[in-house]
């Protein structure tokens, strides 16, 4: 049974949680992103703007929790059979894509506050603007929120790619270890050399 | 000395300062018109940058004052690109088809330390009638209107069809405003 903490051999329940709830909002928020500028105007056109903010301020909140949470329940080291050019990386990939994980709410939010729209979560409750309304900061926030979106799609695919490999290729526990109902693989064809 | 030139030149004076005190000119940099809705939950403020109050009030003499205000719906800023776009397009001001909206009163009353100027406002190919409570202080230099109406959009069909809904956008607008205001015809009103 999967522990709430990391073990030395698998993510626990909570990162594990975190992870995919994150990836599936982020899939979410770059489809709908992606056609909602080409709506017409409408009320509906507003409602989906409102959705994709609130929840790329939830992502922005289950990232920070993510973060957090890695401090105090460290991740779990890299399988041994995984050689150190892999490790550095997976490193950097991961890093970059807390980067952009962040960038991409807070340019958002930016943007959003530099175009002076309000923002309320979910209609609960209102959002701070981040700055006040100003035409520059509205462009450079655009720029960063459409430049951040490509970053992010490319290192996912890459990240997506490199679990795939280490599942169907290398046959370690690398995906299996962070999905929940995922059995490791069987040992490789091949003994490694 | 004629005796009877004193008498005249008072005479002459008062009418000329009776007049003078009825029409004002607005001092624009220092006047605004404002507006007040509701969307999505959230209110926003904008203004209409440019309008052109012709203004005959006299507080003793309500039964001469008259307002005419024209207000150029194109130059509505709300900070909002996106939503001032909106705003201007054919399902609200309709700018292209409209370009300025009308208010005018001739109906004035006093109530408490206020007024009340009853006219009515021509927005978007529709009039209707709009009360626009004010506030008036006068000194030696000059005088200052500060005034409230409050608006149904519907009314006058700024946003109609799916943006009738008031969750979406609410139909009560507030709309204020604020003129400085000089003794004298302005002279661009002639």
């Amino acid at each position: 049974m999967t522990m709430l903490r990391n073990s030395p051999e698998r993510w626990g329940w909570f990162a594990q949680l975190l992870h995919w709830s994150i990836a599936l909002l982020i899939i979410g928020l770059a489809v709908v992103g992606l056609v909602m500028g080409d709506l017409p105007n409408s009320p509906d056109k507003l409602k989906v703007f409102a959705l994709h903010k609130s929840v790329g301020l939830t992502v922005l909140a289950l990232v920070l929790i993510r973060l957090a949470w890695r401090f105090i329940d460290p991740r779990p080291p890299y399988p041994a059979t995984i050689p150190p050019w892999q490790r550095r990386l997976s490193d950097l990939t991961h890093g970059l894509l807390y980067v952009l994980m962040l960038a991409m709410p807070l340019s958002g939010w930016l943007y959003n506050s530099a175009s002076n729209f309000p923002l309320r979560w979910f209609g609960w409750f209102a959002v701070p603007p981040l700055s006040g309304p100003d035409k520059a900061i509205k462009s450079f926030a655009h720029e960063a929120h459409e430049i951040g979106f490509y970053l992010l799609a490319l290192l996912m695919l890459l990240h997506v790619a490199a679990a795939m490999k280490h599942h169907f290729l290398d046959r370690d526990a690398t995906l299996a270890r962070m999905t929940p109902g995922l059995p490791p693989p069987t040992a490789p064809d091949k003994e490694p050399a | 000395m004629n005796p009877t030139q004193p008498i005249a030149t008072t005479l002459a004076l008062l009418l000329a300062t009776s007049a003078a005190a009825r029409d004002w000119t607005t001092q624009a940099e220092a006047s605004s018109l404002r507006f007040k809705g509701t969307a999505q939950g959230e209110a926003f403020e904008g203004r209409f940058a440019r309008f052109t109050p012709s203004i005959r009030f006299d507080p003793a003499a309500l039964e001469q004052a008259r307002f005419d205000v024209g207000i150029t719906l194109a130059s509505a800023d709300s900070q909002n690109e996106e939503r001032d776009g909106t705003m201007k397009g054919s399902d609200f001001f309709d700018v292209e088809n409209y370009p300025e909206a009308r208010f005018i009163a001739r109906e004035f009353s006093a109530q408490g330390n206020a007024f009340i100027a009853q006219g009515s406002l021509e927005l978007r190919g529709t009039r209707q009638p709009v009360s626009l409570r004010f506030t008036w202080t006068e000194d030696a230099k000059g005088a200052r209107l500060e005034g409230k109406a409050t608006l149904d959009r519907t009314a006058f069909g700024v946003g109609g069809g799916d943006w009738a809904d008031p969750e979406s956008i609410a139909h009560e607008v507030l709309v204020e405003t604020t003129l400085i205001l000089v003794p004298g015809t302005p002279a661009a009103a002639q």
